[in-house]
């Protein structure tokens, strides 16, 4: 059987720079190959570069369906996309056009290959197949009124109307919540082997992508690692670096980590409500949170889990008086904190932020041993050089970054900067809010190795906000379950995840197996 | 949507009554009088006068009599142009500027959109380089510079169009003006047209069109043009007020009896009514732009609609 994609050696550059070397890979109809990767290992360019979607420069030769990529003008390639390929990119909140609805960009879609306009009921039935509720009215709707997880089907809907040979999906899940990616990988796996398509299939995560394909390339600096069937490379890795992929994704069946032992009240949270104002005539409000009481111990790490929209992150931002509060009260050691216009520097030292986005939450116009010491300036303490650097050096950050840019920092990095910001006041507690889900596995596994140590050395407190109960797992005593802005359920890690109570808890569970 | 602008409008109503007591309170406490002339009035007649028009009375209660007015519709005489009410004025302007303030700039968005396109095609090409260069120059091109050498030109040494002058709205008298009143705002939009292009096409979802096979004029004609148009709206909302309610210099350098003209000449000569009528209605076209441009921001982009 002739394979439907076709590498030969094919190589891809940008601005003279190999970004990809030598890659060769055959994917045969109903097959699905996974392309594995750290950032920067060339897995994404070795695909977007040949089919003319990047500024990358391919060489060597491509096949699509026995047609070549490489080497086509723009117009034929373009014409051989719409015709064989169908995509799903990483970021379905921008994957969309905002201005046409969901009609139009099914419909666009279904015409791409030269079919004829499609009916209401194949548009529909387009979505039931990708298991979207109430199609019809979605159909009307823009894409800002849907969830990222329904925007992503949206795009695999899209990406199978014209029947395409081939399906390349660039990381499908990776900005989707746990509880979604599992769920938004098994359609894709059940429509491919459907269809007959073949599957190219990229991610940074080896364990998300072990269950649906049938062989598996590693890359790494643009160069084949490793190559093999799933199974083969799932059980035993010849590489070290396969190897350390493998270990990198936290689990829930880890053996239970030591955590350090816990001390007097620290944080406590009573009845915490917060509500947004919504758009129409009447104003209606968001309940975004309700009735929320949470307390956490010196030393003590919380975890505070739920699928995107349950109000993990809102709470969290109220008690940290980051975010806007409409009733309750937050205690700290024993005394009330202010409202959130009335905080000063000093309110604030005892617990400091981590966000997701490492780069983003750091000013691109400051150095890093500036960024590091804001937060002591403010509390009037300043920091000297020496302290700076020797924060850095507990967070794993070499000397020779202190005078760098955010932008010339990995998302790793960026995020050590971040920690050490958050540790140069001596806070009691960190407020993590999803501070490893934007970064690689293996990223990530490094960062809670660091947050690991800084538990146990400087006894910190952590008040954690994740959509991972394996990660959770990884660093808290306790896990406080949200969904629709209420704490529906909290407990001991080890029991909750041995006996959950109710139904969402049992979906975490069963996202982070 | 129905109430958003119904919301805009009632909010409109603070924002005009502000505009409304600043002017009139300014006016009045600037130097001069409307009847102060090259002979000084003598002083029976001036009381005469300042009796017939109120302006004996306490400032506060002219205020108060003024807004009684413009409840009710009424500008108030001219204080100057004795035999016409500022309404009067105002109806015998504004549609001189109305008409070369909607031509420009239906010109200018036509135009300038269609630049702002041509240069998108290519980027970085010649065409893209020298349209933007031209662009660049109109736009810091004043219409008193423009205006003169456009009559210049085409009037005094080629001899196609009229100098100056309305002749009864005839086509040609109104070429000139309505060219130099497009050029400075048609820049404007092709430079604004052709950055938020420049900036959609970068974004996702022209990769994921991309993806799809769409390319060239449809790529950016049904997935980049509508988001990349936000900039120029919120540009071209004041600026429509602006070209609408009377191009002051262009209808001085090219005599045309429009609306901008009685302005610089109420305020020269305190009249009064005749300068607060046209500041009320210039806030009032300036809040009603500004709700077209928003009503149009949400069909651009359905995000904004909420």
């Amino acid at each position: 059987m002739t394979a439907v994609l076709d590498y030969r050696n094919v190589t891809v550059a940008i601005e003279g720079r190999k970004v990809v070397q030598n890659l060769n890979l055959a994917i045969a109809p109903s097959e699905c190959v996974a392309l594995v990767g750290e950032s920067g290992s060339g897995k994404s360019q070795s695909w977007m570069a040949p089919f003319g979607l990047s500024p990358g420069v391919a060489g060597g030769e491509a096949y699509l369906c026995g047609e070549p990529v490489i080497g086509a003008d723009a117009a034929s390639l373009s014409a051989l996309r719409a015709r064989h390929a169908g995509f799903v990119f990483q970021q379905p909140l921008t994957s969309l056009s905002p201005h046409l609805n969901i009609a139009a960009h099914l419909t666009e879609a279904f015409c791409q290959a030269g079919a004829a306009l499609p009916d209401q009921d194949t548009l529909i039935a387009a979505l039931v197949d990708v298991g979207i509720d109430r199609p019809a009215e979605r159909l009307r709707q823009f894409p800002h009124r849907l969830s990222g997880g329904q925007r992503q089907r949206v795009m695999i809907a899209m990406a199978l109307a014209h029947r395409p040979a081939l399906l390349i999906a660039d990381e499908p899940t990776t900005a989707l919540d746990a509880t979604l990616r599992r769920e938004v990988m098994d359609l894709l796996n059940r429509l491919c082997r459907d269809r007959g398509m073949a599957m190219l299939l990229i991610s940074h995560d080896l364990a998300s992508v072990a269950s649906i394909a049938d062989r598996i390339i590693i890359m790494r600096q643009g160069d084949m690692i490793e190559t093999g069937p799933s199974d083969q490379i799932l059980s035993q890795p010849t590489s070290d670096y396969g190897r350390e992929l493998l270990a990198a994704t936290p689990r829930l069946t880890d053996p239970i980590p030591v955590r350090p032992v816990i001390g007097a009240a620290l944080l406590a949270a009573q009845d915490i409500a917060v509500s947004f104002p919504m758009p129409g005539w009447r104003r209606p409000h968001l309940q975004a949170v309700a009735d929320a009481s949470l307390m956490v111990h010196e030393g003590e790490a919380v975890a505070i889990v739920g699928g995107s929209g349950s109000g993990k992150s809102t709470l969290a931002r109220a008690i940290a008086r980051l975010g806007p509060c409409d009733a309750g009260e937050v205690t700290w050691r024993g005394l009330p904190l202010p409202p959130r216009a009335k905080m000063q520097a000093h309110d604030r030292a005892g617990f400091q932020p981590v966000f997701q986005d490492p780069v983003a939450s750091l000013d691109p116009r400051w150095r890093v041993a500036d960024i590091i010491a804001e937060p002591a300036h403010h509390l009037g303490r300043g920091a000297s050089r020496q302290f700076v650097l020797s924060i850095m050096a507990e967070c794993g950050l070499d000397a020779n970054l202190a005078d760098r840019r955010p932008h010339e920092l990995s998302g790793g990095q960026a995020q050590r900067v971040a920690i050490a910001r958050a540790l140069i006041t001596d806070p009691a507690m960190l407020i993590l809010d999803e501070a490893t889900s934007a970064l690689d596995v293996l990223v990530a596994g490094r960062i809670l190795d660091l947050l690991r140590r800084l538990q146990r050395e400087r006894r910190l407190a952590m008040l954690m906000i994740t959509h991972d109960l394996a990660v959770a797992r990884q660093l808290c005593h306790r896990v406080i379950v949200m969904d629709q802005g209420r704490i529906i359920e909290q407990g001991d890690t080890e029991m909750l995840i041995r006996a959950p109570h109710t139904d969402i808890s049992r979906a975490l569970i069963a996202a982070s197996q | 949507m129905f109430g958003l602008i119904l919301r805009r409008l009632m909010a409109s109503i603070p924002t005009l009554l502000a505009v409304v007591f600043l002017s009139f309170f300014l006016m009045r406490f600037a130097p001069g009088s409307p009847f102060d002339g090259e002979r000084p009035l003598d002083p029976e007649t001036r009381l005469a006068l300042d009796a017939a028009y109120g302006l004996n009375q306490p400032i506060i209660v002219q205020f108060g009599r003024y807004i009684t007015g413009l409840a009710h519709g009424d500008f108030g005489p001219s204080l100057v142009y004795r035999d016409f009410t500022v309404t009067d004025l105002i109806w015998t302007g504004l549609p001189v500027s109305l008409l070369i303030g909607a031509l420009a700039l239906l010109l200018a968005m036509a135009g300038g959109i269609a630049i702002g396109l041509a240069a998108t095609l290519r980027p970085n090409g010649p065409l893209d380089r020298s349209l933007m260069l031209c662009m660049t120059l109109l736009t810091a091109l004043p219409t008193f510079v423009t205006g003169p050498i456009l009559a210049l030109v085409f009037a005094l040494w080629l001899g196609w169009l009229p100098v100056a002058g309305w002749g009864d709205g005839a086509p040609v008298y109104l070429v000139l003006p309505v060219l130099a009143l497009t050029l400075p705002t048609m820049g404007a939009v092709a430079k604004l047209t052709r950055a938020g292009l420049a900036q959609i096409m970068t974004q996702d979802h022209i990769r994921a069109a991309q993806g799809r096979g769409i390319s060239g004029w449809r790529l950016i004609a049904r997935h980049a043009l509508r988001p990349a148009l936000l900039p120029v709206i919120s540009y071209a909302g004041p600026a429509a007020a602006g070209l609408l309610t009377g191009a002051v210099v262009i209808e001085t350098i090219f005599a045309l009896p429009g609306l901008g003209r009685y302005f610089v000449q109420g305020a020269l000569n305190r009249d009064y009514p005749l300068v607060m009528g046209v500041v009320t209605l210039y806030a009032a076209l300036i809040v009603l732009f500004n709700l077209i441009a928003d009503v149009l921001y949400g069909w651009l982009d359905p995000r904004v609609r909420g």
